[in-house]
């Protein structure tokens, strides 16, 4: 199959249907992107779907000179970033999903034996990172289990390298906090 | 929490498996974006959309005018240069307001 480049220059050219295959091609990064900020599935697929409009909307300033995936990842995570921010005020009046069996033991436990698994680690990342604004989250989540580098952060999110350091920093002490706070519960 | 939790946690994090897309996504999308009016081509940016992008600057650009304009005046003021509203009142005391005026 033709590379990005191709397919891009194929959609440019006049024909939007090719867009499917982008998307096709995509789909799973870009779900795998929004999910560490979304639990619902069905929330993820309409997130996914907002992403790939707005790629296509700004198909034009796409210049080719980084990798299509990395420019389409930057979208997703501003994506995420503005539905954040949306369910942030929301937060009061739908309140906080609660934690299952599996993360609470673990929670609990402190012998190098107790096991976490994945889906359990996100439900507690999920409501600790309540406590944290959504831009100290995209911070914290991209660095600590996308784990981008400063520079992609400062790309993904629009700020300085300075500024990036100073909130992961921040972000990850909040965390802490918030997980400590989980253990006590 | 400790260090070893810390990294447990994120550790398992990652490995979570994020859920799999419809297979009608791309078919959806392809439909937003015709039922957006964008059928034909990527849309090109707006006026709207770039007096917005240019805003910050705009606001900037508006806020050093009005300083550099007040700094003009109270430096002239200083000086004793007349005013623009000083020659104003000359020139109606003059000509507009005279008895013999039009």
């Amino acid at each position: 199959m033709n590379d990005d480049a191709e397919l891009l220059e194929r959609i440019r050219n006049g024909a939007p249907d090719d867009f499917a295959e982008v998307v096709r091609r995509h789909q799973s990064r870009v779900f795998a992107i929004l999910h560490r900020y979304e639990r619902d599935a069905h929330m993820v697929e309409d997130l996914a779907q907002e992403t790939f409009v707005k790629a296509w909307r700004a198909l034009e300033q796409f210049d080719g000179r980084a990798p299509f995936e990395h420019w389409l990842s930057r979208i997703a995570v501003r994506v995420a970033l503005d539905h954040l921010r949306r369910e942030k005020r929301r937060q009061n009046e739908i309140g906080l999903p609660e934690l299952g069996e599996d993360a609470l033991d673990w929670l609990r436990r402190d012998d190098e034996k107790s096991e976490l698994d994945g889906r359990a680690a996100a439900e507690i990342l999920d409501l600790a990172m309540h406590e944290l604004s959504p831009a100290d989250r995209v911070v914290i989540t991209m660095q600590e289990i996308e784990g981008c580098s400063v520079k992609e952060i400062c790309a993904a999110i629009g700020a300085s390298g300075v500024a990036v350091r100073v909130r992961a920093m921040r972000a990850r002490a909040k965390l802490k906090r918030a997980l400590g706070k989980l253990v006590k519960v | 929490m400790n260090e070893r939790k810390w990294k447990q946690l994120f550790a398992a994090a990652r490995n979570e498996t994020p859920p799999a897309p419809s297979e009608e996504l791309a078919a959806t999308v392809l439909r937003a974006i015709r039922d957006g009016g964008q059928a034909g081509r990527p849309e090109t940016i707006s006026m709207v959309d770039q007096l917005n992008s240019l805003f910050p600057r705009l606001a900037w650009a508006s806020a050093v005018i009005i300083a550099l304009s007040v700094a003009a005046d109270w430096g002239l003021t200083a000086a004793g240069v007349p005013g623009l509203g000083e020659g104003v009142s000359q020139i109606s005391a003059q000509w507009f307001l005279t008895p013999n005026g039009f």
